[in-house]
């Protein structure tokens, strides 16, 4: 009798009882002398209808065909089945869903042809492999104070056929606006990611690593729209500051859904303080000249969402403390701590979506490191504009020690489809953020308003998620 | 392609094919039907051939379980079914035999009757075209007008057996710090699970309104 996926222990004993020679074999033994397995397996007794019943065969062989970027070995590493196993269905369909999951393939199917001999067989899955490389960012922005900057990004799912992440994006703004003989503003970043990482004598390990490179610049006016300047913005008082470093990350998946990791983070650092024809304001926090942070991470990610476009079950949170100390070899000494929580559109079971954030951040953390309100907002009203890999091109430069955002969002399905847009949905949602620079300070009032709004169309494409935002261009105009 | 681990309960039958009743009515295809009175039990006759192309032997030829789930009502126009029923059916083609091995549960037979099948083109008659499909007492004809509809899924593959196999449905960096960046054309990678492309298929028939004239044996 063949296996049956859904009487599992009534068929192991069949099989017991139809083939016990073969079954005691170690599969390796099997595999290696295939004539240990009888010629023709024995059958199951005949049923009641007086039919036979399936028989039990041993894979001889497995095949993956179709494949032209993916590595062979990657694609076998996920399968539930190996030659010399008795071909088990339940297995074979977990194998090809599991496949199908990944993401690398647009088609999985499986078939079984005949062996070299009768009982043997080959095992095949064909695939047709589709793109993984994807736009990650894509960005175009302006405000008063830099008239149009943009950036673009690009994510690798499936590295070197591997199932490795590999991104980059970068963003530029130039020169700063009215002073064109200054350095150009930038900011580039790239990530590598190994989601299942095997090694020796331990158990499967998530590895990851980022470099940053960021030139920016903050207005140190003392007004948040640097109204002092009078649109002279080239004439106001800035900092200038430069990042170069990255961060190291390994970690665990204590279940399938979820992943602890730690990271150690070190970047060097330059803050150069450039007077205006104004008075300045407010530095944002950095040291002047050169120092060094060093910083130890640790993550906790959760998620059980059933699809990232458009979740209709399953909750996405992300725990991450940051503690920076001199011991480590940097220069600040400062924690930072940071909590986030989305559902899936199927709050009350309707479609919608409970969005939470909270953020403190304690000592002398660089204004990066705290939290810019407006990066949480659909729009703020006021000069602040949410920032473009963590670039900031507005004239506010507070950042906030204390962060609590919470927001709703209810989407409309518009279509799905086999096209460029495979989907597509209109999402409306509304957000209260609170951010304080540090206890008892009252609401910074990055915007006018703690509240904002959003209707976007989010688009599914086979090059990436969209999101035609109408909140970013009020929060432009605004 | 084996989905054997979704196989519907002979118990869920009642519920599928209410199921069935409101299923979108856009998608169905026409069917014909002969409904007679056999042993005061309404039987069906079927043509479900369009669910069944000449290329599908591809699909069964597999070696692999597969399964076929057929569930069938008679109801009023615009009534809840006035009779129902469902048959779920593995098909495994031997490799070695070069024969399809045919299981058929029904809630008459929920253990199954077993029959082997030569070829490919006897498969596709016995699936294409249903006979004796018994939808329940005779006295559960409509006084009225009536319709019969069906639905086969060919390798239905569960929510249970998606959720089983799904991990992290995205992989982005590790490093990657929360609260990104956002724009106009603000776009996100790693979307990759979408719902997967499971390959199973499922076809809806409607016949036209029928008469209680027209079933025979009355």
């Amino acid at each position: 009798m063949r296996s049956r996926p859904t009487a599992i222990p009534a068929i192991a004993t069949a099989i017991a009882l139809a083939m016990p020679a073969a079954a005691q074999l170690p599969a390796a033994q099997l595999s290696a002398a295939p004539a240990a397995v009888p010629a023709r397996p024995a059958s199951a007794p005949e049923d009641a209808s007086g039919a036979p019943a399936p028989r039990l065969y041993q894979i001889e062989k497995i095949e993956i065909r179709g494949l032209s970027h993916a590595h062979e070995s990657a694609v076998r590493s996920r399968l539930l089945l190996t030659e010399g196993d008795l071909l088990d269905e339940e297995k074979v369909l977990l194998s090809r869903l599991r496949l199908l999951q990944l993401g690398w393939f647009s088609r999985v199917e499986t078939r079984v042809e005949r062996g070299s001999a009768r009982g043997l067989v080959v095992l095949v899955f064909e695939v047709d492999e589709r793109n993984t490389l994807l736009v990650s960012d894509l960005i175009l922005g302006s405000t008063p104070a830099q008239p149009i900057y943009g950036g673009f990004g690009l994510s690798q799912q499936n590295f070197l056929g591997r199932g490795l992440g590999m991104s980059g994006a970068f963003v530029y703004g130039g020169p700063p606006s009215g002073r064109p003989g200054d350095p150009d503003r930038f900011a580039l970043r790239a990530t590598f990611f190994a989601p299942d990482l095997e090694l020796p004598h331990l158990p499967r390990l998530v590895a990851g690593a980022s470099a940053l490179w960021l030139r920016g610049e903050e207005f140190t006016c003392t007004t948040p729209d640097c109204s002092e300047a009078d649109h002279h913005y080239g004439s106001a008082p800035r900092l200038r500051y430069e990042r170069i470093g990255g961060e190291a990350t390994i970690g665990f998946r204590p279940g399938p859904f979820e992943r602890i990791m730690g990271g150690y983070r070190l970047e060097h650092l330059h803050g150069a303080f450039l007077a205006g024809t104004t008075a300045p304001g407010k530095l944002p926090d950095l040291r002047a000249g050169d120092s060094l942070l060093a910083a130890l991470t640790g993550t906790w990610e959760l998620d059980t969402r059933d699809d990232f476009f458009f979740p209709r079950e399953g909750l996405r949170t992300v725990a991450q403390i940051t503690f920076a100390s001199h011991i480590l070899g940097g220069n600040y000494e400062y924690s930072r701590y940071y909590l986030q929580l989305e559902t899936a559109y199927a709050l009350f079971g309707k479609p919608l979506r409970l969005q939470l954030a909270v953020g403190a951040a304690q000592g002398d953390a660089p204004f990066f490191d705290r939290f810019y309100a407006a990066d949480f907002m659909y729009f703020a009203i006021g000069p602040a504009l949410g920032r473009a890999l963590e670039l900031n091109f507005s004239t506010d430069s507070r950042y906030d020690a204390f962060l609590g955002m919470a927001g709703i969002e209810y989407a409309v399905p518009l279509w799905r489809g086999s096209g460029f847009f495979r989907r597509g949905y209109l999402a409306i949602g509304a957000r209260a953020v609170y951010s304080s620079a540090e206890p008892g300070a009252g609401r910074t009032t990055v915007s006018k308003w703690p509240f904002s709004a959003e209707c976007a169309l989010r688009l599914d494409t086979p090059v990436g998620f969209f999101n035609a935002s109408l909140g970013y261009l009020v929060d432009i105009v605004l | 392609m084996s989905r054997s681990a979704a196989r519907p309960r002979p118990g869920a039958f009642l519920a599928a094919a209410a199921l069935l009743a409101a299923h979108g009515a856009a998608a169905a295809e026409p069917l014909a039907a002969a409904i007679s009175v056999r042993g005061g039990r309404l039987v069906a006759s079927l043509d479900l051939s369009s669910a069944f192309p000449p290329q599908s032997e591809r699909t069964f030829g597999n070696g692999l379980t597969n399964v076929v789930a057929l569930h069938v009502t008679l109801a009023a126009p615009g009534e809840p079914p006035a009779a129902l029923t469902g048959r779920v059916i593995d098909i495994l083609f031997d490799v070695w035999d070069e024969t399809y091995a045919v299981t058929t549960r029904e809630p008459n037979a929920p253990g199954g009757v077993r029959t082997v099948l030569p070829d490919y083109a006897a498969l596709r008659a016995f699936l294409a075209y249903p006979r004796d499909v018994d939808l329940g007492p005779a006295s559960s004809l409509p006084q009225g007008s009536f319709v019969v509809e069906a639905r086969v899924d060919v390798n239905p593959v569960s929510q249970e057996l998606l959720e089983r196999t799904r991990e992290f449905i995205a992989n982005p960096s590790a490093t990657q710090r929360p609260g990104g960046s956002r724009s106009v054309l603000g776009a996100m990678a790693s979307f990759l699970l979408r719902e997967p492309e499971t390959g199973g298929g499922v076809h809806v028939f409607r016949s036209r309104p029928m008469a209680p004239a027209e079933v025979t044996g009355r």
